[in-house]
């Protein structure tokens, strides 16, 4: 914006200070309009769009405070200035602290409020400059979820889909040869879509969207349906599932489908990272304030040095490309979103060689209200 | 073009042998993605229904109005992403169709997501149960078995 033409608008009572600000303004190669009081300076505003504005705090009628305020909801991305006497400049503090960028003295000299002006175009500047990245971050987000959900799941979602039918046995006999590579390719493919599915719940996921619709859930109905889930899974690897809940374990506010997310990406990390004959231990009780929620498992365990990477995006303890355990590295940090979306903490105790701790602390948003 | 008319036929042909014990049920696939449809066309084939498919939402209630089905598989992201919702909605406030049961498929459902989300879009779209793209032979068969 400096070295620029820039629009400013000046809206002040007195014709003294309104014409000084637009001939020392204009010279500079601004484009400047000027009003009288609150009301026509809005008005004027609305048509005008400027980059900045002058505003006198005193001034007969509408309040300078209340026409900034005004102009803020209208368009935040607008410079700020306040004109002040002496006797007023605790209210211009006032006003910076409501979002005006910065205030300015009367009676000024010329070079003081070209100072301020440009510094004030400078901050313009910078500010449009921002909110264009993120239109554009935005955009690009947008467009990538617009793929990865059509471009690239959709045919995934056919591809797999032609192979279920192929290894069902409806599109005839295969060759033996043929069939073991057929469930290689179908296995390849899964992981794809796993990857694909958990990156667009992360890109996706909105948690005031999710916030509205929580219900009463019974978190030990959500690791009973958890466990046999993956119970197949642990089967293939010899590991014990095992799961404690307290009686009488109260409800929490809450979405059962993330919760499901929770439990499951957990609980299948401890049988994943885990050896024959290992056990996973889901243990559920509350607390006060809090539902509780321990999945330990006494698998291979996670050194010092990862144990606070683990929750990163991708991050992965074996970062290998062809690492023999798969996986994303995107299910803690799915996990870390959503338990922060339902207000809750999550820590994590390893000891390598020994095994795994997730603690998971829900607060019982519905209990509290009951008893208040 | 060419599959859709042949699958109308597919319809039809139940209606003909009707008076058999063994009639057929009928099966109407919504889905703008041809494979996707092909294969699960196939798969309730060999569980011995006659399916019908549909390209589009248009082609769907042309399919429907011919001949109702006994149960629709119902994509909700097609083209525009919206067309299969609206008539999921449709279907379920017409007195001649509201009975027919619906499984809404989709290949996007986030937890919170921008598209279909079971929890929050449930209520409105009053399907009878929904699918994941891909599914498996054997999930697929269980739901549509449990709704006809
Ligand atoms: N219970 C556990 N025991 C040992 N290591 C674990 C355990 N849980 C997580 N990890 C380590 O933390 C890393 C990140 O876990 P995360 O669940 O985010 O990703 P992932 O399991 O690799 O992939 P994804 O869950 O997306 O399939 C894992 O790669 C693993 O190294
Ligand atoms: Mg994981």
């Amino acid at each position: 914006m400096s070295g620029e033409r820039a629009r400013i608008l000046v809206v002040d009572d007195e014709k003294v200070i309104r014409d000084s600000c637009t001939r020392i303004l204009t010279t500079e190669g601004h484009i400047i309009k000027s009003a009288e009081n609150g009301n026509i300076g809005l008005e004027v505003f609305r048509e005008f769009h400027p980059d900045l504005v002058l505003v006198d705090l005193k001034m007969p009628g509408k309040s300078g405070m209340d026409v900034l305020e005004e102009i803020e909801s209208i368009d935040p991305n607008v410079v700020q200035i306040v004109i002040t006497g002496y006797a007023t400049v605790s209210s211009a503090v006032d006003a910076m602290k409501r979002g005006a960028y910065d205030f300015i003295p009367k009676p000024f000299t010329p070079e003081e409020i070209l100072l301020i002006v440009g510094r004030g175009l400078e901050k313009r500047r910078l500010l449009l400059e921002s909110e264009a990245l993120k239109v554009e971050h935005e955009r690009i987000r947008r467009n990538m979820i617009s793929l990865v959900s059509h471009e690239l799941r959709a045919p995934l979602a056919a591809t797999v889909q032609y192979l279920e039918v192929i290894l069902g046995g409806m599109a005839g006999e295969i060759p033996s040869e043929a069939k073991e590579m057929i469930v290689r390719c179908d296995i390849r493919l899964q992981e794809m879509l796993e990857l694909l599915r958990k990156w667009l719940n992360l890109a996706t996921f909105d948690s005031p969207k999710m916030a509205e619709h929580f219900q009463d859930i019974s978190l030990s109905d959500i690791a009973t349906e958890s466990i046999e889930l993956m119970k197949s899974l642990a089967e293939e690897k010899k590991i014990s599932l095992i799961l404690e809940t307290s009686k009488d374990l109260p409800p929490i506010k809450g979405s059962k489908v993330s919760l499901e997310e929770i439990f499951n990406n957990l609980i299948s990390n401890a049988i994943k990272y885990n050896k024959a004959g290992g056990w996973v231990k889901v243990i559920l009780y509350g607390r006060e304030e809090e539902v509780w929620v321990e999945i330990s498992d006494n698998g291979s365990g996670i050194d010092e040095e990862h144990l606070s990477r683990i929750f990163d995006e991708f991050y992965r303890v074996d970062g290998r490309r062809n690492a023999p355990i798969k996986g994303s590295g995107l299910g803690l940090s799915i996990v870390k979103k959503m338990v922060d979306a339902h207000g809750g903490m999550i820590d994590v105790e390893s000891k390598f060689g020994e095994g795994t701790t997730f603690r998971i602390g829900f607060p019982k948003f519905f209990q509290r209200q009951k008893e208040g | 073009m060419e599959q859709i008319h042949l699958n109308r036929e597919c319809l039809k042909l139940g209606k003909r042998e009707e008076g058999g014990m063994s009639q057929k049920k009928r099966i109407l696939i919504v889905d703008d993605d041809p494979d996707f449809a092909a294969a699960i066309q196939k798969i309730l084939t060999s569980a011995d229904y006659y399916v019908g498919v549909a390209g589009n939402v248009e082609d769907g209630m042309k399919a429907i109005e011919e001949e109702i089905p006994d149960l629709i598989l119902l994509d909700v992201m097609m083209e525009k992403y919206d067309d299969g919702f609206n008539m999921c909605y449709d279907l379920k406030h017409d007195d001649r169709y509201r009975g027919i049961p619906v499984i809404i498929v989709t290949a996007v459902t986030e937890v919170t997501g921008l598209k279909f989300n079971p929890e929050t879009d449930g209520e409105y779209l009053e399907a009878d149960d929904y699918v994941q793209k891909p599914i498996s032979a054997e999930a697929l068969l269980t739901k549509v078995a449990r709704l006809i």
